[in-house]
């Protein structure tokens, strides 16, 4: 059984920086803003995984918080992007190539 | 397995680091920080501790990418280039790096059972803590009993620093007059037109949040949680609320003047039960005064109240940076720019009532 969890983790993992990969390249602030909440449920789920691996399901309470404060977060940086910085996102990804 | 994984989040962390470092475009480095936290989170959890990885979350998954994003409405977006060449500024970052590095030559492995971490007082709490307090979650005893005057000097700081932001922040907005009931949330009705399925998400989610808040903070003894998790926990929810509604509907809900007061009512409450073991003849803190016959009962008593003192100060503390962030107009740093309704929620209302004036 831990083999099974074992290796969700590590599945887990990959997802992870296959999210941080399109955070970091970007180019658009979406981009990002969806990384980062795929970051966020890989990381709800890895800590239910570790959870299960170590033997003590009540991380759960854990997970539960990060699906709630990543929904919160989420949500105002899409607030932030449809009314704040909409017209900024050509001129940003266009200056910031390294 | 546990090394596997503590190993590539760290290369993660360094990872996030980097990309952060090098990023100009602010609103990117704050969804980046987002990640870098919930690395750090999960980093925490490997190493079993809950409860910092309990805090974490709450504070840096939700609460800062807020107020990131709050702080970005009121300046630039954009990072301006450094004049001069960092690379000064780089070596004494090498240097102090590489010192510290040295330093932990001499620091024992992590895990090590004969490092002094675990041969001080841990080794008593770890012993004698279900004696003498009887909480499942050591933790919270050590937290909230043991080191009990710590959190309390934790809490004051958490109070100072609401007050400084307030200060800071208020100066220069308009003074509200005391008393004054907060203006009318005629901005709602595009706020609902807008966002039909987050207004219904949110409003179903709020009580089963403000709840969870609350098991949160009274399950704080049994598992992880406790005061500091679930005052940003019952934060959020009404962070939350605010983003979609717009923040005079919170504050129709928990005036402005009544959280101010809250901040301070939680410290009270802690340094309350403080002064109350010492009126009855114990050192400061030490509830095993609330109870004399049943010292156990004491300590449950005083971490209870205490607790809930260090959640009303979190929580008030934190709404009121909210509420000063939402309050402060914008300074006009680049003329392009529209207003916020993130924050302020007027202009959307403004375009909506010329929509029905165009309508009608």
């Amino acid at each position: 059984m831990n083999l099974v969890f074992g290796a969700a983790a590590m599945g887990l993992l990959v997802t992870m920086a296959l999210a941080m990969f399109r955070a970091t390249v970007g180019p658009s602030a979406y981009d990002r803003i969806s990384a980062l909440n795929a970051f966020g449920t890989k990381t709800v789920l890895l800590i239910a995984v570790l959870g299960f691996l170590s033997g003590r399901p009540e991380w759960l309470d854990l997970a539960l918080v990060y699906g709630l404060c990543n929904f919160v977060g989420t949500l105002a940086v899409l607030r932030f992007s449809k009314y704040g910085s909409l017209a900024k996102d050509e001129l940003a990804s266009a200056e910031d190539e390294p | 397995m546990e090394l596997l994984i503590t190993v590539t989040l760290f290369a993660f962390l360094i990872w996030m680091a980097v990309v952060i470092g090098r990023q100009r475009d602010l609103f990117s480095a704050s969804m980046l920080t987002g990640i870098f936290s919930l690395i750090c989170a999960g980093l925490f959890t490997v190493m079993d501790a809950v409860d910092v990885a309990f805090t974490e979350a709450a504070v840096g998954a939700g609460i800062s990418t807020v107020l990131f994003l709050a702080t970005l409405a009121l300046t630039d977006e954009r990072e301006r280039r450094p004049e001069h060449t960092p690379l000064a500024a780089i070596g004494v970052v090498a240097l102090t790096g590489a010192a510290l590095v040295y330093g932990t030559l001499d620091m024992p492995a992590y895990g090590d059972p004969s490092a002094p971490v675990h041969t001080g007082v841990a080794r008593h709490y770890m012993e004698r803590s279900w004696d003498e307090i009887g909480l499942p979650n050591i933790v919270t005893g050590v937290l909230a009993s043991y080191r009990g005057f710590d959190t309390f000097g934790e809490l004051g700081v958490i109070f100072t620093a609401g007050i400084g932001v307030s200060l800071l922040l208020s100066a220069g907005t308009p003074e509200l007059t005391p008393g004054a009931p907060p203006p009318p949330p005629k901005s709602r009705a595009p706020y609902v037109r807008e966002m039909p399925i987050l207004r219904t998400v949110s409003k179903a989610l709020m009580p089963y949040i403000l709840l969870f808040a609350l098991y949160v903070q009274a399950h704080g003894d049994f598992g992880p949680g406790g005061g500091f998790q679930a005052g940003v926990i019952f934060t959020a929810a009404l962070i939350l609320y605010g983003l979609i509604w717009g923040p005079s509907a919170v504050e129709a809900f928990a005036r402005r003047r009544l959280v101010e007061r809250a901040t301070a009512v939680g410290l009270l409450i802690y340094g309350g039960v403080g002064v109350t073991t010492l009126t009855l003849g114990h050192s400061f803190l030490d509830y095993s005064a609330l109870s004399p016959e049943h010292p156990q009962h004491g300590q449950h008593w005083g971490i209870f109240v205490v607790e809930l003192g260090v959640g009303i100060t979190v929580s008030a503390v934190m709404l009121v940076i909210y509420y000063v962030f939402a309050s402060r107009p914008k300074k006009d740093v680049s003329p392009m720019r529209q207003p916020l309704p993130l924050l302020g929620g007027a202009c959307v209302g403004d375009v909506s009532t010329e929509d029905a004036e165009a309508d009608s």
